[in-house]
């Protein structure tokens, strides 16, 4: 069962909530890819690009379904769909860097990216990319704990657990559709996402006062 | 098993060489850049090439022997090395 009202309007602009917090890290990412020419950042910065539009495009649908934007009503699966493509392929380009910092360091979790074979006939094109988002996020956990198990750095799986609960909101976000008789449940599918998209922008703010205190050290 | 080293994290690692191991204010050798790079001379010779060419490093000639230390443009690339490093930690990658 879909929100509706004011939930569904308080539900659509925690997209674009997302979209800052995606945009910030995007924005710090070009900043290191500019200073450093790193392409582990290129990629960082792909991945929130995309995640950014993805949910822009999203909260916009949103805000069009409950006519607050008119125009996008009748556009609004096309664009719909637009946006889910957009997230995928963001969360995509953060496996893809996994994928990458993987093969650069020779470890042998490559095999994750194994693709499961799963059967996709009559299921809708959005739940496929639901699912494709799904996928990617739990490869970026996966991958973002064995780090954590290497460093040990609190920052590292403080960002796991904001994936965590990213992909948790798309599994709520499934049992939505199962259980549509339960109307919380899309409520607090958008809240686990957003919350775990808070956890992802705490290394922008330490990057930001960090950077911040160094610079006033010098001086 | 052994890792290897991005591009990025070579080219810091020779950086921090050239600054920590100039304690005279001459610079310091290939050889010493060898030594702590754990590079082939072929690879190293390349690298110190781009580097002075971008502004990284500066040559000092004496002698006919080429010597290095980090320039002014160095020391800001190692500052943001360190601080995207941080940043792209948090998400269990490496710069």
């Amino acid at each position: 069962m879909a929100l509706e009202g004011p939930i569904a309007v308080f539900a659509d602009l925690l997209q674009f909530v997302g979209a800052f917090v995606a945009f910030s890290i995007a924005y710090v990412s070009l900043r290191g890819l500019r200073e450093t020419e790193s392409p582990t950042l290129l990629r960082l910065a792909t991945a929130f690009v995309f995640l950014a539009f993805g949910f822009v495009v999203q909260g916009l649908v949103g805000l069009g379904t409950e006519a607050i934007i008119p125009g996008i009503a009748a556009f609004a699966t096309t664009m719909l769909i637009s946006g889910l493509l957009l997230e995928t392929t963001g969360y995509f380009f953060l496996a893809f860097s996994h994928v990458m910092d993987v093969a650069m360091s020779k470890k042998m979790g490559l095999a994750l990216m194994v693709f499961p074979i799963v059967t996709v006939s009559g299921v809708q094109v959005s739940d496929i990319l639901r699912f494709l988002s799904f996928y990617f996020i739990m490869y970026g956990v996966v991958e973002t704990l064995y780090s954590y198990g290497k460093t040990h750095r609190p920052d590292t799986l403080i960002i796991a657990a904001g994936m965590v609960l990213i992909a948790l909101g798309g599994l709520v976000e499934w049992l939505s559709i199962l259980e549509s008789t339960l109307i919380a449940l899309p409520l607090v599918q958008i809240l686990m996402k957003e919350i775990g998209l808070l956890i992802l922008f705490i290394p922008v703010l330490k990057f930001t006062f960090g950077r911040k205190e160094i610079w006033d050290g010098a001086i | 098993m052994a890792q290897y080293r991005t591009q990025v994290k070579i080219i810091a690692d020779v950086l921090c060489t050239a600054r920590d191991m100039n304690t005279e204010g001459n610079g310091v050798g290939i050889t010493m850049l060898l030594r702590k790079g754990n590079l082939s001379y072929s690879r190293m010779s390349k690298l110190v090439f781009e580097l002075v060419g971008s502004g990284l490093l500066e040559e000092m000639r004496a002698e006919k022997v080429a010597r290095y230390k980090i320039s002014p443009k160095g020391i800001e690339f190692l500052f943001a090395y360190n601080h995207f490093e941080e940043f792209t930690q948090s998400f269990g990658l490496r710069l």
